[in-house]
């Protein structure tokens, strides 16, 4: 029990950001660059330890592991920013996996082309989706968005129009970017193109942070009705938390659709949402490092443990009832240091 | 007398069988300190729910500057210039005490979500602004020290006087301030007193709820008094202290008296 306890207090957040604001700009770059380069190297490294037995190591980085990363850092705008519970979060991947499959089936249109299109789409279903359901609170906003999740996935099971059951076949792939080529074989070019989005939304996401919509949001989370007493348009902002969220869980969508080649509804079941949510939750609501390596674990360990891969669903519970236990604020919570304060000298 | 801020008109407000509030008619004077007493129960918190949009009064209304209320979003009603603090201490706890108030500057900004995102210059220099803002009100109600600390973490003292901070924070015309003094000893009373003052020199119109006698007597320009939801004395400190009706809302009728 020494050792739980160990686990318990150790607060790897709070150091890191301390280590972070002692750093000078240039160490902070340095840091940063070499993060990113190595996280662009991981393709490269599919032996000995990191390979994955199950599957296709290069495949494994890109669904589940980046794409993973990418919606649990959506659904953390939603869920660990303003703390509106959403467990229909898989709607927005399948409209962005929807529009990538029709427009690219039907029209001439590229990925590239499509993917503003379907990010927009899933913007305005979480905008329509939100307007009316974003009034309710807590329990009853997860249940309306958990009907709204089953309800896109039902009703692309019944449109004969876009395959119904069958799914839609033969996406094209994205062309590709100079000499970088996107095929099936290598998903070195999936990957970069995840990573690429990973580091959009965390920069977007590390800016609105400390502005005004961070700010609003943080309010609307800890207590909603004195953030509206204090004049924050709570509406609107909880309409924008949903709308970013929808957003980047589309732009997913676009990707996957993109890279699977075929789709179907059976692969946007409720099931989708949850294992993001215990991504997010797991890792640590509100904190985008701790989303990150929560998805990163629960996305990759089944594919490198075969054990975990038989009883998947088995596995994530459990490790979510044990973090609940020890951790309950996730592996990396979110902020609870405090700056030291430095006392005003007069002169 | 000066403008009138603030005047509610014969507000009613019932909860099914409860008249929380019963025709009050009450006018607050820009630039005055209005004490609202009156024994538990009597109304003094719904009024403030009231005005801050919280609830919708049964019949009547509530005028600021002349200009009715009703139907207006709450967060336009602070953002017309109504802020106010809260009974049980209701903070942003996991912000820290600057970022409490830069919430309440964030009211009047003009820019939003995108051009904060994209760092537009109208949105970096709001925020720059904001942030002296919050800096300087909480220089002024005296807690500027504690700036960098998380709001949940502050002495008891100190988070009753962020709330005060927070609520200037928005610019207001009126602060509401409900109960400021709860819990506080003696010294902190006197600390207070002086704040509110100095509230009010500072331009601001101050609307009052304490139960704290001494405090309501010597800071209070007005005092309205409020039983079973209707308002039984309005005048100065003085001669409300001596009023018949006034005492016996306190103190009770005398059984023998008729």
């Amino acid at each position: 029990m020494k050792f739980l306890s160990v686990f318990k207090d150790l607060n790897l957040r709070d150091k890191g950001a301390e280590f972070w604001e002692n750093s000078s700009p240039t160490k902070r770059k340095v840091i940063a660059t070499s993060l990113v380069g190595l996280a662009a190297l991981l393709p490269f490294m599919g032996v000995g330890i990191l390979d994955t037995p199950v599957s296709d190591y290069g495949a494994v980085l890109v669904y589940p592991v980046g794409m993973f990363i990418l919606m649990a850092l959506g659904l953390n705008i939603v869920v660990g920013k303003s703390g509106l519970l959403d467990l229909g979060y898989v709607a927005f991947f399948a409209i962005g996996a929807y529009t990538m499959a029709i427009l690219g089936t039907h029209t001439s249109l590229n990925t590239w082309e499509i993917m503003p299109i379907g990010i927009a789409l899933a913007m305005l279903a979480g905008f329509i989706l939100g307007l009316p359901a974003l009034r309710l609170r807590g329990d009853y906003l997860a249940i309306v968005t958990l009907g709204f999740g089953e309800i896109v996935r039902i009703s692309a099971l019944n449109t004969k129009a876009i395959g119904g059951p069958n799914g839609i076949a033969n996406i094209p792939v994205p062309p590709s970017i100079g000499p970088i080529k996107f095929n099936l074989n290598d998903q070195k070019a999936y990957f970069w193109v995840v990573l690429i989005m990973i580091l959009l939304t965390i920069w977007m996401i590390r800016r609105l942070s400390v502005r005004r919509a961070g700010r609003a949001w943080e309010a609307i989370r800890q207590d909603e009705d004195v953030a509206e007493l204090m004049g924050v348009n709570t509406l609107r902002y909880k309409l924008w938390s949903f709308s970013l969220g929808a957003a980047i869980g589309g732009a997913a969508g676009v990707l996957y659709g993109s890279k699977t080649l075929f789709i179907a509804p059976e692969m946007f079941t409720l099931n989708v949402s949850i294992l993001i949510l215990a991504c997010v939750v797991f890792g640590g609501m509100g904190n985008i490092w701790g989303v990150m390596v929560g998805a990163a674990i629960l996305a990759y360990l089944p594919e490198r443990i075969r054990f975990i891969s038989d009883a998947r669903l088995f596995v994530f519970g459990l490790a979510l009832v044990i973090t609940m236990n020890f951790r309950p604020d996730g592996i990396l919570p979110r902020k609870k240091r405090e700056k030291v304060i430095v006392k005003k000298v007069s002169n | 007398m000066s403008k009138v801020l603030l005047e509610l008109k014969d507000l009613t407000i019932k909860f099914g069988g409860v008249t929380a509030l019963n025709g009050v008619n009450l006018k607050i004077h820009e630039g005055e300190i209005l004490a609202l007493i009156g024994p538990n129960g009597a109304g003094k918190t719904t009024v403030f729910n009231v005005v801050t949009g919280v609830y919708q009064p049964t019949s009547g209304e509530v005028l600021l500057h002349g200009k009715s209320l009703k139907g207006v979003k709450r967060f336009n009603i602070t953002k017309m210039g109504i802020a106010r603090t809260f009974q049980n201490i209701r903070l942003f706890g996991d912000m820290t005490a600057l970022e409490n108030v830069i919430t309440g500057t964030d009211v009047h900004k003009k820019s939003g979500l995108l051009g904060g995102l994209f760092g537009l210059p109208r949105a970096r220099r709001e925020e720059q602004a904001g942030r002296d803002k919050a800096h300087q009100i909480l220089e002024f109600i005296g807690i500027d020290e504690y700036s960098d600390r998380l709001a949940r973490n502050l002495p008891y003292g100190v988070q009753r006087r962020l709330e005060i901070a927070r609520a200037l924070g928005t610019e207001p015309k009126l602060i509401m301030l409900d109960e400021p003094a709860a819990g506080f000893n003696p010294a902190e009373k006197v600390e207070l007193a002086k704040t509110i003052k100095k509230i009010r020199d500072a331009g601001y119109t101050v609307l009052l709820i304490e139960h704290d006698m001494s405090l309501i007597m010597g800071i209070s320009d007005r005092v309205a008094v409020l039983d079973f939801g209707q308002k039984i004395a309005d005048d100065l400190p003085t001669v409300v202290q001596n009023d018949q009706r006034v005492i016996e809302a306190y103190l009770g009728v005398p059984s023998d008296a008729s």
